[in-house]
């Protein structure tokens, strides 16, 4: 263990290295090409230490909290140090090394000074397309991991003398759109060069001795900001549970449970009764558990904890192998990033209820409620892909009603305008607007969903779904009602009109209206009268 | 007979109205400071002449920066609009971008309430689509029912937000004509905001409308007031000031009035002096603004934030944050932070005596010995060091360090995150800090300026004359100028000559309207167009400058270029011309003249000795000087102190200083071992 370092220091280098985790992500978003990057900023950026603990994180979304560190200390396990060089880009995207789903790629930049490993800049991108059976990488019916798209164990794309060209080929040749791969690829490059420059500027002015001892500290800071968070929930043990829609293989609604134990400045949470691993894309990896948690208690008890390595040490996170939450490595993924992590997050709650409900929300629409259209823009002859995300009513709290129209809990990805859709996409957005009376009843009422309405204006696009809180609604507290579910509806150019399933794909053709009501937020509270 | 032979620029802050003031004829000059009066801005711009000792009949030219705009917003002092939409997106202003304001504090509305409320959205039957074709006709009936809906609502002001209007402004155009009738305010997007993106778009068209009766009321007012023998402007956030006249109808054009004056005025010093790189860094009691001027031009952006409200609309890209001299310092578990929270100017530093204990910034360097306690800051405030001894004092037992410890280490904090907001406005101009000249101006810019130039790496440090009225001194030097963009959205491989043009054209006929009205001529203005590029696919633009008439083949070649030198590539694939922006200024010329009276080489006048801390070792006996008696071609070596009556330049035992014909303090930061 190194010397103290004065608080004042440690205090003057949180805000520098913070300060290199928000430039990677300004770096990133200007310059990257997929429009979930430049427009929703679906996107992270950290700096770890030597070990991976996370020191600094830039823009925080949450279902990336917690996964950065976890993706270096995996990548430490499958690439030891010894093979690793200052100049060194390696990008990786599989689940089971620290890792969500396969859109989301990690590029991660070793940094040296004074002749030793100190630390490692994170880019984490979510990729418009990273291969696999459809455009933009959702495949609900996927029954193995491979027909999510490419795989990519750490592979070193970049070194000193420059890009491995073969390498950065084979991948952009496996993913829809290499031109637009390649850029992200080289914007995630020059992210992490940014963050190395600065880091060394920082290591070149308080030398490594007080860098490593300011960083032990920062760590222990957030251990002791989580464990005064943990301190505010009465001791004791709760159970709640939540359900997913379905399987997305035909079954019906799967349970995530969780028993927490909070035991002082201690907390275990363990989610062994969770339901068995789907076949479906809706599991997730341990490490986007461990990302809901982590939110979960934040909102619920500490909004300020310093993001890093630190804030994990009181926490004790169970998950059992083959569970939902820890998937033999051979079952898809990609919806349990924003799907089931949501869940977790509402088990956490409902099991608290009965201590704490004034720090709660009722159930909100947490789902990333995402269409995703693809195909030929007829003006041009162009491949396009449209991910859009649909935020519904917020659920209402004890002293206020929901919010309408909004992004709860684990994602906070906005829009794309419908001005922006209309003249990059061959679609038109008929009608954007709030879904009255979807808000549940209570003492608060939930927060109003919303509804678009998208005519399809090519003789062909596919649609990918990928919703849930169409079958469970977000739910109530307090004896407030729950908030209805969402609702696609396929309305054929023909005039004739079908409901779809939140996990689906189909081919759409010219005239055809999709209609998105997305789900109102639970209430708060009994109704009065 | 009394001559108008005065210019006069006043800034009119939130707690301070500056005035600086030149005669046009010998050349003398006259500044003051006195207490703003939000509740009567007219009195402050009275008060501010009085203090400099001129009555209206004396001013033939008076500029003004004002905050009035932005507090109307941050207040909510808003009249209700009424809101026209394309049908089906009436609601888009209460849906906005989805997204909420706070990721973990659940107890905090997660949006900000619509600017409209559902009652006061009237929806139109129309619709043109994204090329500007229509395909649902307007027709005249629904104009009139329109008309008639927003009649029957109790409001004066209206605002006309229709899908793709900046494509083809028809529908917009025949609805304004209608409704000019039965609302006395009218906002209309396409001219407000000629771009994609209709949640943007509908705030600012809206917050136009909102505040157009209280600035039409004021500018009446000041009219009135000033008389036919003064010409009158307003300053505005794009860095230019504009016609009275021109600002009633477009009065979201003042939100960013008064900082936007202390970057005009740090462009101009940055290009009479020749600097390619300048970061402009004012920091004050509660807030701190930094703007990078290039080549003697402030940065422009089009997308902000107001108050929390995403808008759209030219302004000097200034980065803004909520700490300065007022932040306070608190102990968090076994950390120190400093700041968000602000003593403000009520009740102030624990040192100002009002009643404040915290400890802040401000007492922090009073403990360092660079804010000497027997001065009255601004004949009002007297320091109190005691009390700023004891403040700091908390801080240092909760760590067992020395007072001066505790102090030096909140400085440094307070340095760490203004360093970050220098960070973000470099790297989105894409500029290296360490070749840049840091100007600092404001009541506590000088004072942290060296410290946090060598925390950034910065060799030149650069305290204006006139440095704690500077604003106002923006306001005076200011171009007569407009700004807009226009979006095109041109790829390169389909380019289209004769649109380009077209809105070329549209932007300079629209803008040198005003400016040929007024009587000046064609020869006389001073076009500047700047061509915001970007790969097909990217989001955000690259500003390249560019003559008129375009030329693909060049532009394509400045945009890699740039493109390069912000993200480090460039390939050779398609790009897109997203957008057109015009300035076109009339420059005034207006120039301050060099000190008269200053003496080359004239000794400074020492006005004592402070005992100041540049390091936690010991402290160091520092002479204090008096800014107005420096000479011409001064070296003042550190330690140093240098002071005019409000502010303070600290000059540390490694640094020097030198002075200029104009009044300008050059600092070379030097290396602290």
């Amino acid at each position: 263990m190194s010397a103290r370092v004065d608080p004042f220091t440690v205090e003057v280098i949180r805000h520098a290295i913070t300060a290199i985790a928000e430039e990677m992500s300004l770096v990133l978003m200007r310059s990257a090409r997929s429009p979930l990057l430049r427009e929703a900023g679906d996107l992270s950026s950290a700096l770890t230490d030597a070990q991976g603990g996370l020191i600094a994180q830039g823009r925080d979304i949450p279902a990336h909290l917690g996964i950065m560190g976890a993706t270096v200390v995996e990548f430490l396990k499958r690439v030891s140090p010894h093979r690793l060089a200052p100049g060194d880009v390696w990008f990786l995207n599989l689940p089971e090394v620290g890792g969500n789903h396969l859109p989301d790629v990690k590029a991660i930049r070793p940094i040296y000074a004074e002749g030793e490993l100190q630390a490692f800049a994170v880019s984490l991108a979510h990729w418009a397309d990273i291969g696999g059976a459809l455009p933009g990488s959702y495949v609900p019916d996927a029954r193995d991991a491979w027909q999510e798209g490419l795989r990519i164990p750490p592979l070193r794309l970049f070194a000193a003398s420059g890009p491995d060209r073969e390498k950065l080929d084979l991948v952009t040749a496996n993913v829809r759109g290499a031109r637009e791969r390649e850029g992200d690829i080289l914007a995630q490059m020059a992210a992490t060069r940014s963050a190395e420059a600065r880091v060394l500027e920082l290591y070149r002015r308080y030398g490594a001795h007080t860098m490593q001892a300011a960083i032990a500290d920062l760590h222990d800071q957030s251990e002791a900001e989580m464990r005064a968070a943990l301190r505010s929930l009465p001791p004791g043990t709760y159970r709640g549970e939540d359900w997913l829609d379905d399987d997305a293989a035909g079954g019906g609604p799967v349970a995530v449970r969780v028993r927490i134990e909070i035991d002082g400045d201690r907390a275990v949470f363990d989610f062994s009764a969770t339901d068995d691993a789907v076949p479906g894309p809706l599991n997730a990896t341990p490490f986007t558990a461990a990302a809901s948690v982590f939110y979960a208690v934040k909102a619920i008890a500490g909004p300020d904890i310093q993001p890093n390595a630190g804030c994990a040490r009181p926490l004790r996170i169970i998950t059992r192998p083959g569970s939902l939450l820890q998937p033999p490595a051979d079952r898809p993924v990609v919806g349990g990033n924003h799907e089931t992590s949501q869940r977790i997050v509402d088990a956490i709650f409902k099991a608290l209820e009965p201590v704490v409900p004034d720090r709660l929300t009722a159930g909100g629409s947490t789902t990333s409620g995402l269409l995703l259209f693809s195909g030929r823009d007829p003006r041009n002859g162009q491949w396009t892909t449209l991910y859009e995300v649909h935020g519904g009513g917020e659920g209402a709290r004890h002293d206020r009603d929901g919010m309408s129209a909004v992004r709860p809990h684990m994602s906070n990805v906005m829009n794309t305008p419908a001005e922006v859709i209309e003249a990059n996409y061959p679609i038109i957005v008929e009608r954007q607007a709030l879904r009255r009376g979807s808000g549940g009843a209570g003492r608060h009422r939930g927060g109003d969903g919303q509804v678009r309405v998208y005519r399809i204006d090519a003789p062909e696009l596919w649609l990918t779904t990928m919703v849930e809180r169409c079958v469970v609604p977000p739910y109530g507290l307090q004896g407030g009602e729950s908030g209805a579910p969402f609702r696609i509806t396929l309305e054929r150019a023909s005039g004739e009109s079908v409901r779809l399933s939140g996990k689906t794909h189909l081919r759409l053709g010219m005239g055809d209206r999709v209609v998105m009501e997305t789900s109102g937020g639970g209430g708060y509270g009994t109704p009065a009268g | 007979m009394m001559t108008a032979d005065w210019k006069v620029g006043i800034d009119m802050g939130g707690t301070f109205t500056d005035v600086v003031a030149v005669n046009g004829r010998d050349g003398s000059l006259r500044t003051a400071k006195v207490p703003s009066r939000p509740s009567d801005p007219v009195a402050s711009v009275d008060a501010a002449l009085a203090a400099v000792g001129l009555s209206w009949a004396e001013v033939c030219d008076l500029v003004h920066g004002t905050t009035m705009a932005t507090n109307a917003i941050v207040q909510g002092r808003l009249v209700p609009v009424a809101l026209v939409a394309t049908e089906g997106f009436g609601d888009t202003i209460e849906i906005g971008r989805q997204n909420r304001r706070e990721l973990y504090r659940l107890e905090v509305p997660p949006k900000l309430p619509s600017l409209v409320p559902a009652e006061h959205r009237i929806e139109a039957q129309e619709r043109i689509d994204s090329e500007g074709r229509v395909r649902v006709p307007l027709a005249e009936a629904e104009v009139e029912r329109v008309a008639r809906d927003v009649g029957g609502l109790d409001v004066e002001a209206a605002a006309v937000v229709l899908q793709h209007s900046f494509v083809n402004a028809e529908h917009e155009l025949r609805l304004a004509e209608k409704l000019q009738a039965v609302v006395r305010y009218l906002a209309v997007s396409h001219q407000l905001s000629p771009e994609p993106r209709e949640y943007e778009r509908s705030n600012s068209t809206i917050l136009n409308a909102a505040l157009m009766p209280e600035t039409a009321a004021y500018v009446d007012r000041l009219e009135r007031r000033a008389g036919a023998r003064t010409n009158l402007h307003l300053f505005h956030s794009a860095g230019g000031m504009a016609a009275a006249e021109a600002v009633r109808g477009r009065p979201l054009a003042l939100a960013l009035s008064g900082p936007a004056a202390g970057v005009a005025a740090a462009a101009r010093v940055a290009e009479e002096l020749g600097l390619d790189a300048v970061i402009a860094f004012d920091m004050g009691g509660t807030t701190t603004d930094t703007c990078v001027v290039l080549h003697g031009k402030a940065q422009i952006s089009g997308g902000q934030r107001l108050a929390g409200r995403a808008i759209r609309q030219l302004m000097v890209a200034v980065e803004s944050i909520g700490a300065g001299g007022g932040s306070i310092a608190r102990i968090d578990g076994k950390a120190i932070r400093v700041g968000p929270d602000s003593a403000g100017a009520e009740p102030g530093p624990a040192c100002y005596g009002l009643g404040g204990t915290a400890p802040t910034v401000t007492d922090a360097n009073v403990v360092l010995g660079y804010l000497s306690a027997d001065r009255l800051l601004g004949r009002a405030v007297r320091l109190d060091a005691a009390k700023a001894a004891a403040a700091v004092g908390s801080i240092a037992a909760a760590f067992g360090t020395s007072p001066q410890e505790a102090a030096f280490g909140i400085h440094r904090i307070a340095n760490a995150s203004m360093a970050r907001a220098l960070r973000r406005v470099t790297i989105e101009q894409g500029v290296d800090a360490r070749d840049c000249v840091l100007l600092a101006f404001g009541g506590a810019g000088p004072m942290h300026a060296i410290s946090l130039a060598r925390e950034f790496g910065i060799a030149k440090v650069l305290v204006p004359r006139l440095s704690s009225a500077f604003s106002a001194l923006g306001c005076l030097t200011a171009d007569l100028s407009y700004a807009e963009q226009h979006a095109i959205h041109l790829s390169s491989a389909r380019w289209d000559e004769a649109r380009l043009s077209s809105v070329s054209r549209g932007l300079y006929e629209r803008l040198s309207r005003p400016l040929l009205a007024s009587g000046l001529s064609e020869d006389r203005l001073d076009r500047r167009y700047v061509a915001l590029v970007r790969y097909a696919g990217q989001s955000d633009t690259v500003e390249v400058p560019v003559d008129d008439p375009i030329d693909a083949a060049r532009l394509g070649a400045d945009f890699k270029l740039r493109h390069d030198r912000l993200y480090g590539f460039a390939t050779d694939e398609e790009w897109e011309l997203e957008a057109l922006r015009l300035t076109l200024a009339a420059p005034r010329g207006e120039r301050i003249d060099d000190r008269p009276g200053a003496v080359p080489g004239q000794a400074p006048l020492r006005i004592g000795t402070a005992s100041c801390w540049f390091d936690t070792e010991r402290s160091v006996d520092t002479p204090r000087y008096d800014r107005d008696s420096l000479g011409v071609a001064v070296e003042v070596a550190g330690p140093a102190i240098i002071e005019d009556e409000w502010s303070t330049v600290v000059i540390d035992p490694a640094s020097s200083a030198r002075t200029d014909e104009h009044g300008h303090l050059f600092i070379d930061v030097g290396n602290l071992s």
